[in-house]
């Protein structure tokens, strides 16, 4: 299996000086392509930061990055925005919809802001509305939906343009034990489907026992890796 | 996708902040149309008094011939009736006044005051001057010329003789050679201009008065009337080419107090035209900036997916652009509203320096204009939200998603 992302030694520090605080020391791991792996840790063990830097959201302070065998720790800032846009999909804790885009619309963006043809967009979108049981409710705006309902758009937005790296960032944290489950099945299905790699942040043991590994994080620094079913 | 739709939703999620925006927009607009409206019809009052007084076209004695013989007072332009037998044959022309300028004193018991006086064809000069002259207690509108001429006075001219209508007054002044000549005048009615430095002195009489009076046939002026004063150019033109040794104006030429005016009023709107425009400026920058402090985790989101910064600016600048639309609309139709109120309640100004008294307020409706100043407007709000947006946009993402 082909290794979607590898990172050498990174590190992370925000502020300057004798305010400079570590976030990540020396975090080196790889992902391999379709490999669902979670991220363990308690609050500040520097969890948010790693999916950051892994989704080019953030830039880290030093090591190597590589994604699909490119290094891109010193993308710019424009380079990282198309990466995202074209290769990565995020699902975000508290789901970000936007707000003024119905649920098809929400959907619907990625593909419109990779110039996907408006049909192909249609055909795309009402289908993944229909996986995820949401067909009837594409014309409400997001404060018109259930936290459990809005969670499964915010997977569907990040799954629809087909990416080949998901970050997930406590996707279960906001919902019940059965949308939780539900969540998870849903994307666990779409990445054997889609071959995508996921990497997602949760505290939840039922998110990590789904996962293909697992690594923990304790102050930044990597504490400790297992195979997820295996293990637990 | 619609962008509209979804800039229109995001105008509506924020409903409070875009209606006190739209509000602050839609007023100063108002005031800016309602303001300029009155500067046009005033520009446009003062151009038709102007027009009317003078002329649109005024044949003058060529002050820089020399004159041959003495000078009959002011009457310098000989054979004028050649002239307006001329003109007569030209279809543009639609009424010729000449007009005898001269001074003197006038009498009246043992009450006297100096004049100014103008020699005119009664008939004509009132059909064309008429509407501005209020003229009050006329025995006879003709001002004949009989054994004992008519005369009308200005009412403060009047008032300082202690002179009414059907007394009468003795006339001196004198003639080219220099010697004393009067005649007696009947008090035909009193005129009253509005102007007190006028009404304190001036008088008028059938022109014919003013020939046996003075002695001579030349008049001081020419003035023409045009059926169109667009025509006037090529009139002047025309007569510069046929006539030697006179001296052809158009009515701005002459026009002294409507440009006085004009630059005044336009030094006023200009300023309060700027203010206005700094006001929506600031107001559409403040909201822009604002939306954007309060959306800034949805910025995030969109740049977290991808988003170029440009298509991020283009949402923002729509949005300002629909509230400059609604805001200009409500502005169109707000001046609309207050200025056929105005024009309505047929309300008075104050009397203007010089002046005795005060005039119609008139506010211009031109739909043309009103576009026009809408559209300056909503380029401004494009451009405050730009400025707005640039400064903004740049939104850390990873601290702004935390």
């Amino acid at each position: 299996m082909d290794i979607r992302l590898a990172l050498h030694a990174i590190t992370k520090h925000y502020g300057h000086g004798d305010n400079q605080v570590a976030a990540l020391q020396n975090i080196s791991f790889s992902l391999a392509e379709g490999e669902f792996l979670a991220v363990q840790g308690p609050s500040g063990s520097g969890k948010s930061s790693l999916l950051n830097i892994c989704g080019l959201i953030d830039q880290p302070s030093e090591g190597q990055y590589y994604l699909n065998g490119q290094a891109v720790e010193q993308l710019s800032v424009k380079q990282r925005c198309d990466y995202r846009r074209r290769e990565i999909g995020f699902i975000f804790q508290r789901h970000q919809l936007l707000p003024a885009m119905t649920v098809y619309e929400n959907i619907a963006y990625p593909l419109f802001l990779n110039k996907v043809k408006a049909k192909q967009i249609k055909q795309e979108v009402t289908l993944l509305l229909k996986k995820i049981g949401l067909d009837h409710r594409c014309n409400h705006l997001p404060k018109q939906l259930s936290g459990g309902e809005r969670q499964r758009v915010g997977i569907a937005r990040a799954l629809i343009k087909r990416p080949q790296l998901v970050i997930a960032d406590e996707p279960s944290a906001s919902l019940d034990h059965q949308h939780a489950h539900a969540s998870l099945m849903l994307m666990r299905e779409l990445n054997e489907q889609q071959g995508a790699s996921f990497i997602l942040a949760s505290h939840d043991a039922f998110v990590v026992k789904h996962c293909d590994r697992n690594i923990n994080l304790l102050d930044g620094s990597l504490a400790g890796e297992a195979l997820g079913l295996g293990i637990l | 996708m619609s962008f509209f739709l979804i800039a229109v939703r995001n105008i509506l999620r924020n409903r409070t902040r875009a209606i006190s925006t739209i509000l602050i927009i839609a007023v100063g607009l108002a005031a800016l149309l309602i303001g300029s409206g009155f500067m046009l019809s005033t520009y446009d009052s003062l151009q038709e008094i102007a027009k009317r007084v003078e002329g649109h076209v005024i044949v003058l004695k060529d002050e820089s011939v020399p004159a041959q013989g003495g000078v009959d007072q002011q009457l310098t332009l000989p054979n004028w009736q050649a002239i307006q037998d001329e003109l007569w044959d030209d279809d543009r022309v639609l009424r010729i006044l000449p007009r005898a300028r001269f001074e003197g004193l006038i009498r009246h018991g043992h009450n006297s005051a100096a004049f100014f006086g103008t020699g005119v064809d009664p008939k004509e000069e009132f059909r064309v001057y008429g509407p501005f002259l209020k003229t009050t207690a006329v025995l006879d509108p003709w001002l004949s010329d009989q054994d004992m001429p008519d005369v009308v006075l200005g009412t403060q001219l009047a008032e300082t003789l202690s002179a009414t209508a059907g007394d009468e007054l003795t006339l001196h002044t004198l003639r080219s050679d220099g010697q004393s000549t009067e005649v007696m005048v009947r008090l035909a009615g009193l005129f009253h201009t509005g102007t007190p430095e006028l009404d304190d002195h001036t008088l008028m009489v059938n022109l014919s008065t003013v020939s046996r009076l003075l002695g001579s046939e030349k008049i001081s002026q020419l003035s023409i009337y045009l059926e169109h004063y667009e025509d006037a150019a090529a009139i002047k033109q025309l007569l510069q080419a046929k006539l030697e040794g006179v001296l052809v104006q158009t009515w701005d030429q002459r026009a002294e107090l409507y440009d006085k005016v004009k630059a005044q009023y336009d030094r006023i709107f200009g300023v309060m035209g700027i203010i206005i425009l700094v006001v929506v400026f600031l107001a559409i920058s403040n909201t822009i900036a604002l939306a954007m402090y309060q959306r800034r985790d949805e910025i995030a989101t969109l740049g977290a997916l991808g988003t170029p910064s440009t298509r991020v600016y283009a949402n923002f600048i729509l949005e300002a652009c629909l509230i400059g639309v609604v805001a200009t609309s409500l502005g169109m139709l707000i001046a609309y509203a207050t200025a056929n109120a105005i024009n309505l309640a047929s309300l008075m100004m104050p009397a203007p320096p010089g002046r005795s008294e005060g005039y119609p307020i008139y506010i211009y409706i031109s739909w043309p204009h009103y576009l026009v100043t809408s559209v300056v407007l909503i380029a401004i709000v494009a451009f405050a939200s730009f400025i707005a947006t640039y400064n903004n946009a740049k939104v850390n993402i990873a601290k702004a998603l935390s």
